[in-house]
């Protein structure tokens, strides 16, 4: 689903170079849920960057899906962005301005469906995150938690195969972090391939695989729970 | 591909922030007024100042002699002047005048096809010229014949009466006699002062009136008198073509060589009499063409400036949206598409101000009504005003890396 191999990440200001990922390589599997944990600045949102092609690297190769997405240019890289990856972020991203039902549709806009079938796909995926009776709600009007949810109704949309979340929960009380993490594994278990950053190790506890990050390598890597985890969803 | 426009949620977003788009749509709305207006009038000045005067305007000057002496021979210095002037080789003909077109002073009298009081009269100015004055003046005979050196006579103010016969433009014809073919109005009688009978000769195609506000602009007699009152004489010259300069100076001299009997004063070139005359209709042109650029720069920069405005605003929003897969152009679009909803809600607007603007100035300073056509116009001109100004602002939004979405909070 994922490969990265031996991926470099240079950022030069004048000042100084910061090499935010180095020798980094990592293979996620389709169908993983994938926890990210590590120090702050020790290249984990470079890492989810990358990964969902907003930024590029310095050396090293990447394989999305089986394919080498190196060279591809900036109109390819949205495309990919639009059709395979859904994104969460920390700061939930949402347009203020927009309603809800606005909101998720704005990747679907990018994507060119009709807009019977994004109406369908909107409410479908508000129902999902369990907000379809706010739709026409402005962000602000909503919690937190619930803003989350309609990020996550917006990642869900395009029906990505692939959702990358960036502290997903960072901005959120432990009730609602829990609430949306539930919602994640749900997903995951539909068969979204998921890659999630977080700081906390209950959260990461509860993915199949657990991956720790430390001066732009992965410096550990260890399954928690997988076996665990298998025997629940076949069981 | 097949992307949707996105109209509906940025038309949405408009009415959430609707007080800076309100302004620029206002500021659009009254640049637009302004230019439409300023446009017309001066396309209207411009037609007026396009028309011609009929006379060599680029090799043609005027000059007056003033006798003084108290013997001063007027008559024979006349004669005497224009031989000599005839001669300078700079010049291609020279006649006496009374007036000069479109100077702003000059001569006009009412004609009538038939005599007696109360009857219908044309309105017409007077030149009083010599045989030579249809090649002086640069007009042609389209019918008809010139006047000849004997039927000429001297004009001091004393006499009483007009000469028999007059030379009138092609416009005048038609003003006097309506539909009547040129070659049949030669020889027809008009009547001047009620019932003194004039004989129509010749038909010339244009000479203007002293006068570029009259609206007989068109109505010209040429009547066959040397024009002296007070040994004062008006000499109109043509030069040889662009040999104006030098036969200004040639005339000059030859004039001067009399300076103890006559003044010599008013010099001026044809080029000069215009540019005086329409003098106001230039400047007028010119101050508005500076308050048109004056008001568009202000308007662009205000577009620019709502538009940086937005983008440096949402720069994370457009980080997010570049991450959820639009493409650069996507972005542009977005920018171009909010420019056009503010510039539409503008030029609408500004298409019905522009109309009641027009309705103001007809009403109060005798404007013409404005064509149609300048409000579409004037419309798709501040819609690509808008398109333009908002593109760096817009490919400046396009730039802004999708990384912007997960590296600020
Ligand atoms: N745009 C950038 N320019 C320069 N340095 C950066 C930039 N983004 C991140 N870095 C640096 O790269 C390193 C890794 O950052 P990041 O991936 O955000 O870490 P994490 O998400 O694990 O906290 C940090 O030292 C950070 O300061
Ligand atoms: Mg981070």
């Amino acid at each position: 689903m994922l490969k990265m191999e031996n991926i470099a990440k240079v950022y030069r200001t004048d000042v100084v170079e910061t090499h935010a990922l180095k020798e980094f390589s990592l293979e996620v599997n389709e169908g993983d849920f994938v926890a990210v944990t590590g120090p702050s600045g020790s290249g984990k949102t470079t890492f989810l960057n990358i990964a969902g092609l907003l930024e590029t690297y310095s050396a090293g190769r990447y394989f999305l899906d089986g394919n080498d997405v190196s060279g591809i240019s900036d109109a390819a890289r949205s495309r990919v962005r639009n059709e395979k990856i859904g994104f969460i972020f920390q700061g939930f991203n949402l347009i203020p301005d927009l309603s809800l039902f606005d909101n998720v549709d704005v990747p679907l806009r990018y994507r060119g469906f009709s807009s019977k079938e994004r109406k369908q796909r909107i409410e479908q995926s508000l129902d999902t995150v369990g907000l379809s009776n706010r739709m026409r709600h402005l962000p602000a009007q909503l919690s937190g938690g619930q803003q989350q949810r309609v990020a996550i109704a917006r990642a869900l949309a395009g029906s990505p195969r692939f959702l990358l979340a960036d502290e997903p929960t960072g901005n959120l009380d432990s009730k609602m972090a829990n609430s949306v993490m539930t919602l994640l594994q749900e997903i995951n278990q539909q068969g979204t391939t998921i890659v999630m950053v977080t700081h906390d190790p209950g959260l990461a506890a509860q993915a199949k695989r657990n991956i720790h990050v430390r001066d732009g390598q992965v410096s550990e890597l260890h399954e928690v729970n997988t076996e665990h985890t298998r025997d629940v969803v076949n069981g | 591909m097949n992307a949707s426009l996105e109209l509906g949620p940025i038309f949405r977003t408009l009415l959430r922030n609707k007080m800076g788009a309100l302004l620029i749509a206002l500021q659009i709305a009254v640049t637009m007024t302004i230019v439409v207006n300023a446009i017309f009038i001066i396309d209207e000045r411009e037609a007026l100042m396009a028309r011609v005067s009929g006379v060599d305007e680029a090799d043609s000057f005027y000059v007056n002699s003033n006798g003084f002496a108290s013997d001063f021979d007027n008559p024979n210095t006349i004669q005497e002047d224009l031989r000599q002037i005839r001669a300078l080789p700079s010049v291609r003909n020279v006649t006496t005048i009374n007036a000069i077109p479109i100077s702003g002073g000059g001569w006009s009298m009412s004609l009538q096809t038939e005599a007696g009081e109360g009857k219908d009269d044309v309105a017409t100015a007077v030149y009083m010229v010599d045989h030579h004055g249809l090649e002086a003046l640069d007009v042609q005979l389209l019918a008809g014949q010139n006047f000849t050196e004997q039927e000429l006579r001297y004009r001091d103010g004393s006499e009483e009466g007009w000469p028999q016969n007059i030379i009138i433009t092609q416009a005048l014809a038609n003003d006097l006699f309506p539909d009547t073919a040129i070659d049949e109005v030669i020889g027809k009688t008009t009547y001047i002062n009620n019932d003194e009978p004039m004989q129509i000769i010749g038909v010339i195609d244009a000479l203007q009136a002293p006068w570029i506000g009259w609206e007989q602009l068109e109505n010209t007699m040429l009547s066959p008198e040397y024009f002296a009152f007070n040994n004062s004489t008006t000499y109109f010259v043509r030069a040889q073509d662009g040999m104006r300069d030098q036969a200004m100076r040639a005339v000059e001299e030859y004039l001067a060589q009399r300076a103890n009997e006559r003044l010599v004063r008013g010099m001026e070139s044809f080029e000069n009499v215009r540019n005086e005359s329409y003098g106001f209709h230039a400047a007028m042109i010119k101050i508005l063409t500076i308050v048109m650029a004056t008001l568009v720069l202000i308007t662009g920069m205000g577009i620019v400036g709502l538009a940086s405005f937005n983008v440096n605003k949402r720069k994370k929003q457009i980080g997010t949206r570049r991450a959820l897969g639009a493409t650069q152009w996507q972005i542009v679009r977005y920018f171009m598409l909010e420019n056009f909803m503010i510039t539409s809600i503008g030029v609408l607007t500004g298409a019905a101000l522009s109309i009641g603007l027009n309705i103001l100035l007809v009403n109060f300073f005798e404007l013409n009504r404005i064509s149609w056509y300048y409000i579409p116009i004037g419309m798709l001109c501040l819609w690509v005003l808008g398109q333009l100004a908002v593109l760096g602002p817009a490919k400046k939004a396009a730039n802004i890396p999708p990384a912007m979405a997960t590296r600020t909070v």
